[in-house]
């Protein structure tokens, strides 16, 4: 998806996991899904700069549908949506 | 689809390389995987009760005059401490602690109630050959 795409998209629940190293957004992640609906969208937001290949290849093996990234100033916007 | 099994030989009983499997268990919980870890000899140490997250009691495997500094970086990235990791991997994963039974004896631990809390139970050798068989990551720190 192109950065519009993603800014343009329903976001039911946003992780603010910008204050933990690896791997705190992971974690975050994994716990936070579990509280959505599968095809509900969610939005991790990272300081790390791993967790950008993190999150896509995570999703992969989870089943969820890894959507893109939006590279902001200090931080990632990583998109997710729930098998 | 049946969840991956980790099994996870902890020798070590050092600062750094715990802290170390402890984010490995991080990254195990969020795959949602089975661990089995199987404490050895300088972990069973470490996980006795008056030692735990006491880092005046742990040494570093590596750079030992950079503890300071090491600490102090854990700090400023409010990196968890080992046993932290360690909890909350077994907050979301099945992850189970057992420790060696000879390693405990050799560092004063009889029983389970002579380690921290995680630990949750002590065995033979043999339990970690059959788990390490069983598993498809196999670990040794």
């Amino acid at each position: 998806m192109t950065s519009e795409e993603l800014e343009k998209l329903q976001v039911t629940k946003t992780v603010d996991a910008r204050g933990t190293a690896c791997p705190g957004p992971l974690l975050e992640a994994k716990k936070a899904i579990g509280t959505i609906k599968p095809g509900d969208i969610m939005e991790v937001l990272s300081a790390d700069e791993g967790t950008k290949v993190d999150i896509p290849k995570w999703c992969a093996k989870q089943g969820h549908e890894y959507l893109g990234t939006i590279e902001v100033s200090g931080y990632f916007r990583i998109f997710m949506k729930k098998h | 689809m049946a969840n991956k099994k980790m099994c996870l030989g902890l020798f070590t009983g050092s600062l750094d390389k715990l802290t170390a499997a402890g984010v490995i268990l991080g990254g195990a919980a969020a795959m949602d995987m089975k661990v089995d870890i199987y404490v050895l000899l300088q972990g069973a140490r470490a996980f006795r009760k008056d030692v735990g997250d006491d880092p005046d009691k742990l040494q570093m495997a590596e750079n030992p005059n950079m503890k300071a500094e090491f600490l102090q970086s854990l700090k400023n990235l409010k990196v968890k401490t080992w046993v932290e990791f360690f909890k909350e991997a077994k907050e979301i994963t099945d992850v189970k602690i057992h420790i060696c039974g000879l390693a405990g004896k050799i560092w004063g631990g009889e029983k389970l109630d002579d380690f921290i809390s995680i630990a949750d139970d002590i065995c033979g050798i043999g339990a970690y050959i059959t788990a390490a068989q069983e598993a498809d990551v196999n670990l040794f720190i």
